[in-house]
């Protein structure tokens, strides 16, 4: 690719880790051509037959302006010649359904592939399957749930979900959905946690669905396992009269209640999240990230607290660990979201890698599956408005989708995200849409 | 003593001239014409100047020995030759030996037959005149001094160099004034840089005026009187006129007689006062000039400087000056007002090119009609940079964290929302709005969890600051609600059922109370209906204010109805309710507990009166200058209170400094309708009927010498204004620096750091 003469050119190697590389030589690029004439470029040197989008990095950074504008900012000399790597642009998002619901919906789990489980603030927590179709509505909790987790445990049919509420507990419930649609879908809690003195924030499990975590407003972040208890493990502290009106009840179906294994203190005020470390060295860590701006990474096994992160005046609503599990994304009240990185933490306290900005508070942060792409994430806001980002450019959002739209001119508040193989499920204010986020085009739809 | 040497000398000389003069000299004599340098008298000058010679050292010895004795014998000797002279003027009236010039021979003329004088005749040859042959030197009349250095004098009319004569020393100069006869009557020339002998024509003036005569030596001051126009046939008698004599040039004048008269009747008449008497007054005063006051009348100042002409005003700009085709065109486009430069850069070549000044009478004519137009008032200029004025405030980035953005919004459906409370851990917020609706939310999702229905607006919402027990008081009409929320934990739940509605219920008090205190039982009770209710005496209206005494167990309310139960104060543990006041000045607007000591301060419209409870006694009156007060606040170290008003301003007192404001603020546009203080923040909030909150930073130092510093942080816009009411009630989270606000258009937002 000859440059043209009028114009200054700079030399680029391409690199790329997709499927469409190009040979190792030297471009001379015109340097201002865009990331379209460079998407065109590849596209064309490839002779594809169907034109795929690309995105560039240069040096670590995604490409918005002209190749001269980076340079320049950068400080570039123009014989200097640069690598770029390319891949696959992230596709628009597309909206699947809408799944309405009469109260606000605050927690959304779209792990089991094919389902969506939503928690919703009236206390049910709903099944839906792709076909928007309402599987199953099982009113486990009397007060607004706040959080749920698919528990994956190995069992084809019967599922165990986690959920957070109100009403000072958690619970397990185990859901059996049946391949054949006619079969109706049953639930059972099975057992209650019973810990916290005050509404519980989230509820999380680990990779292998063995232990759970909860964070719960009173600062506290129990710490239990799965296994279902054969007798009450808490007494019942309830006044004299309502426990003769459950006895009445079939006692036999009454979920057992279940003490922690263990608790981690160190929140001095809500605990807003509290997550399970990723990976294979990081099984028996726990990050948790609370109103009194900390981000803390536990040990779980001794229960005590190996590292803290003090931001300033940040209250984290969410936290989210990047895929490699080495850093986490936080959601803060100061309408930012951080990465903060646990490696050079330990040495400079208020490290923060990156900060998102946003227009609104955020109010959640979502991380694609392990496989997806390391460097995304997605953030949904209190104006309604989802946001992709990629870390490698933290100006701007790569792209950004906004939710119920056409219902109210105010945006409504997005509570949720969650994001597994492509699809994202957003739940909030106006219920539960799910939107299809994909890179390059190639779409992780449940199979 | 060398002037009278001098003229000792010219006297000598004079008399040895004398002496000789009658005898030796024939008239023949006369016929050689004599300058001393001609060697003509060679002998007679020898001898004279033997003579002269002789006689010099004695003048000389006798002026250095005997000075003032010798000077007697001088003046006898004066005397003596004065008397000479006389003689000889007598005897000789022309004395003409004396004269150097060529002497005239006295002949008898032939034709007329009478004695005439005869000079000799001038030969017209180059050596006749002498006058210019002696002063080869012809540098002019310059000083001398600048050939001091030279070898030479000057030049001769040639152009050589006139050599310097050799001087000798002082012993040379002195023996030369003995040797040469002629030292004592020469002079230094200075031309010539050498003493030179003076000419007769010089010793003759010098002796003239010496004697005080004319030193003109032609002149005669006896010359005969000519009778020119007098004497025998000589009369004129040419008169112009042949007309008799007027006779009024020998009678004296009528009119003035009669001006004199007229003079001489007023000075009788005393009308003309001839001469004033001399009085003080036309004494030369002398005063002191420095007595009397400056006069203060400014003094003329000076005309403005024109400005100073710029490139752009030379004949021969540099090229950028001039103006492009566009800039001439608009500039001969716009009116001759509003141009910016009031001419056109133009270009000549050269300053003989350049054509006469057109605007030239224009321009001057503008220049004294702005001198004489503009009133020139000398302005006292201060000298203050207008920053300095700035009081030096903290930046408000450096005093984080503040509320800056409305996070979320939650709404009562267009009912204006005048109560407001946050709970104490900072998790739920409770809005009542004047529909009745009182909402139970929490603060960061905006979720309305629990919802009761009263009947009539809800006044007042409060909750308890107590963390054992949790529940809040809402206000209606005549009654208070007091209603746990739901999802507590047991302990909680089971205390405050225990607080609220204990199953053995304290003694009566022993005055017993209008107020009914109703509780249901705590088992019946659940989070839908009030666990306990107060009912206040009827007619008491609306509960405007619910005031909670930080322990919890005490709480005020102020109801808008008339009459003396304005005011109650609650025991929670005692279930008893008493008026504070029997009598009470002024309607009460609001009451607040001190948060550290048991003092009570109640607002009414213009005042803020603190009692101490204990005591039952007024403590201070605080005057806010407000006309009506609408809210207050303490600060939670209970020595600061902020009152605001309906007329905008907001007063912050330092009960212990003054019963006034120790600052005022007066920030907002409408009514103030909310103050409160952050519990543990430095942070204090304002709201007002235009519809924004302002935050202050308000620092209060331990340190009692140092003032609070307040620092206005932030304005937060975003409610609506409805009705003209704005932002009704503003509440602190107790934990973190976030800000609810309850405003009349229906909203309740936060506002998030």
């Amino acid at each position: 690719m000859a440059s043209t003469s009028a114009e200054t050119s700079h030399p680029v190697v391409f690199t790329t880790q997709t499927a469409y590389p190009l040979p190792s030589q030297k471009f001379m690029i015109p340097t201002s051509w865009k990331r379209y004439q460079l998407s065109q470029l590849v596209n064309k040197a490839l002779s594809l037959p169907k034109p795929l989008p690309f995105d560039f990095l240069v040096r670590g950074e995604i490409l918005r302006g002209t190749l001269a504008e980076w340079c320049a900012e950068k400080g570039i000399g123009e014989e200097e010649t640069l690598e770029i790597e390319y891949f696959e642009s992230v596709m628009p998002p597309q909206k699947m359904s809408t799944l309405p619901h009469e109260d606000w919906v605050s927690s959304v789990s779209c792990q089991l592939p094919g389902y969506l489980f939503t928690a919703s603030y009236d206390g049910t927590i709903r099944t839906f399957d792709y076909s928007q179709k309402l599987l199953h509505s099982a009113a486990i909790h009397t007060a607004p749930t706040t959080s749920i987790c698919l528990v994956p445990l190995s069992s084809s049919s019967k599922h165990f979900i986690a959920s957070a509420s109100h009403d000072l507990t958690a619970r397990l419930t185990t859901l059996s959905l049946p391949s054949d649609s006619s079969k109706p879908v049953e639930s059972q809690t099975v057992t209650s946690l019973h810990l916290h003195t005050a509404p519980l924030a989230s509820i999380s499990a680990n990779a292998s669905g063995s232990h759970l975590l909860t964070a719960s407003w009173d600062g506290l972040i129990g710490v239990w396992d799965t296994s279902i208890p054969a007798s009450d493990e808490v007494p019942a502290d309830e006044p004299a009269e309502r426990k003769k009106r459950r006895r009445v009840e079939d006692d036999a179906s009454r979920p057992k209640r279940k003490a922690p294994l263990s608790v981690l203190k160190s929140h001095t005020a809500r605990v807003s999240k509290a997550v399970f470390g990723r990976g294979e060295g990081a099984a028996q860590e726990a990050y948790s990230c609370g109103f009194d701006s900390t981000i803390r990474v536990w040990d779980v096994e001794n229960g005590v607290c190996t590292q803290t992160i003090a931001a300033s005046s940040k209250p984290f609503l969410d936290l989210a660990l990047t895929p490699a599990g080495t850093s986490a994304l936080a959601c803060a009240t100061d309408r930012t979201v951080s990465q903060y990185d646990f490696r050079t933490a330990a040495t400079n306290i208020s490290a923060s890698a990156a900060s998102l900005l946003h227009p609104a508070t955020p109010s959640c942060v979502a991380v694609p599956p392990p496989s997806g792409a390391e460097h995304q994430l997605l953030t949904g806001a209190y104006d309604g408005i989802v946001r992709l980002w990629d870390l490698r450019s933290t100006k701007s959002a790569v792209t950004s989708f906004r939710v119920w739209e056409g219902s109210e001119k105010k945006g409504k508040k997005v509570l949720s995200v969650d994001w597994a193989r492509g699809v994202v499920g957003v739940g909030g204010e106006g219920g539960v849409e799910i939107w299809r986020v994909g890179e390059g085009g190639r779409m992780f739809l449940g199979n | 003593m060398g002037a009278a040497e001098l003229n000792k000398k010219s006297k000598k000389r004079k008399a040895a001239d004398e002496a000789p003069a009658p005898v030796p000299f024939p008239e023949d004599v006369g016929l050689d014409m004599h300058s001393e340098d001609e060697g003509g008298d060679e002998a007679e000058a020898d001898d004279e100047d033997d003579g002269e010679a002789d006689e010099f050292p004695e003048i000389d010895t006798r002026s250095d020995s005997e000075g003032e004795d010798g000077s007697a014998g001088d003046e006898e000797e004066d005397e003596s030759e004065d008397e000479e002279d006389e003689e000889e003027s007598e005897a000789d009236t022309e004395d003409d030996d004396l004269r150097i010039y060529p002497k005239p021979k006295t002949v008898i003329s032939d034709i007329t037959g009478q004695p005439k004088r005869v000079y000799p005749e001038i030969e017209p040859d180059y050596d006749s005149d002498s006058s210019t042959e002696d002063t080869p030197n012809r540098v002019g009349n310059i000083p001398m001094h600048w050939y001091d250095d030279l070898p030479h004098l000057g030049y001769d009319i040639n152009g050589k160099k006139v050599l310097r004569a050799a001087r000798g020393d002082e012993l040379d100069k002195f023996l030369e004034t003995v040797e040469d006869p002629s030292a004592w009557t020469s002079a230094f020339d200075k031309n010539i840089q050498m003493d030179k002998p003076l000419t007769e024509e010089e010793l003759d003036l010098i002796r003239r005026l010496q004697e005080n005569e004319n030193p003109d030596a032609g002149y005669n001051p006896y010359e005969p009187t000519v009778e020119w126009f007098t004497g025998k046939g000589k009369e004129e008698v040419m008169p112009l006129s042949a007309a008799p004599e007027p006779k009024r040039r020998w009678v004296p004048s009528k009119w003035e007689k009669q001006k004199v008269m007229k003079i001489v009747r007023a000075i009788r008449q005393g009308r003309i006062i001839p001469n004033k008497p001399k009085t003080a007054s036309s004494q030369p005063q002398s005063y002191a000039i420095w007595n009397d006051e400056p006069s203060n009348v400014p003094a003329p100042l000076p005309a403005p400087k024109p400005r100073l002409p710029t490139n752009a005003e030379s004949y021969n700009p540099p090229e950028e000056y001039l103006p492009t085709e566009e800039e001439r065109k608009q500039w001969e486009e716009t009116d001759k007002e509003d141009r910016e430069r009031d001419f056109m850069p133009q270009k000549y070549g050269a300053l003989r090119l350049v054509p006469a000044y057109d605007q030239f009478i224009q321009e001057r004519f503008s220049r004294q009609l702005d001198l004489y137009l503009a009133p020139r008032v000398q302005r006292v200029k201060l000298q203050i940079d207008p920053n300095s004025l700035i009081p030096k405030l903290p930046s408000p980035s450096s005093l984080k964290p503040f509320p800056v953005y409305k996070s979320l919004q939650v709404s009562h459906d267009g009912h204006r929302v005048r109560a407001l409370s946050v709970s104490p851990d900072g998790a739920w917020a409770v809005s009542g709005d004047e529909n009745g609706n009182v909402g139970l939310w929490e603060v960061m999702v905006g979720k309305e969890v629990k919802r009761w229905k009263f009947q009539g607006k809800v006044g007042a919402v409060e909750w308890c600051p107590r963390t054992d027990v949790s529940f809040f008081v809402v206000g209606i009409e005549e009654q208070l609600h007091f209603i746990i929320p739901p999802n507590l934990s047991t302990p909680i739940l089971l205390a405050t059922q225990t607080l609220l509605a204990p199953a053995t219920l304290p003694p009566a008090p022993a005055t017993p109370s209008p107020v009914k205190w109703v509780s249901t039982a705590a088992a019946a009770s659940s989070s839908d209906s009030p666990i306990l209710t107060l009912h206040l005496p009827p007619s008491s209206g609306l509960p405007k204010q619910v005031v909670w005494h930080r322990k919890g167990d005490y709480l005020s309310t102020v109801s808008s109805g008339e009459g003396q139960g304005g005011v109650w104060i609650h025991q929670i543990s005692r279930r008893h309710s008493q008026a504070p006041f029997r009598k009470v000045k002024g309607s009460i607007q609001l009451v607040l507990f001190h948060p550290t000591k048991p003092h009570f301060f109640v607002a009414t419209q213009r005042y803020v009166r603190m009692y101490n409870l204990a005591e039952q006694k007024l403590l201070k009156t605080l005057m806010p200058g407000i006309r009506w007060i609408s809210c207050m606040d303490v600060h939670p170290s209970g020595d600061h209170l902020i009152v605001g008003g309906y007329d905008r301003k907001l007063c912050w007192f330092d009960l212990e400094l003054s019963d006034k404001p120790y600052k005022i603020l007066r920030y907002h546009t409408r009514a103030l309708r909310s103050v409160h203080f952050h519990p543990t923040y430095p942070l204090f909030a304002s709201s007002s009927d235009d519809g924004s909150i302002q935050v202050f930073h308000a620092r209060v130092y331990n340190d009692l010498m140092t003032n609070p510093l307040i620092v206005p942080l932030k304005i937060l816009r975003g409610h609506n204004i409805k009705d003209g009411l704005g932002v009704l009630q503003v509440r602190w989270c107790p934990r973190q620096p976030w800000l609810v606000s309850a405003g009349a258009d229906g909203e309740v937002a936060v506002w998030c750091s």
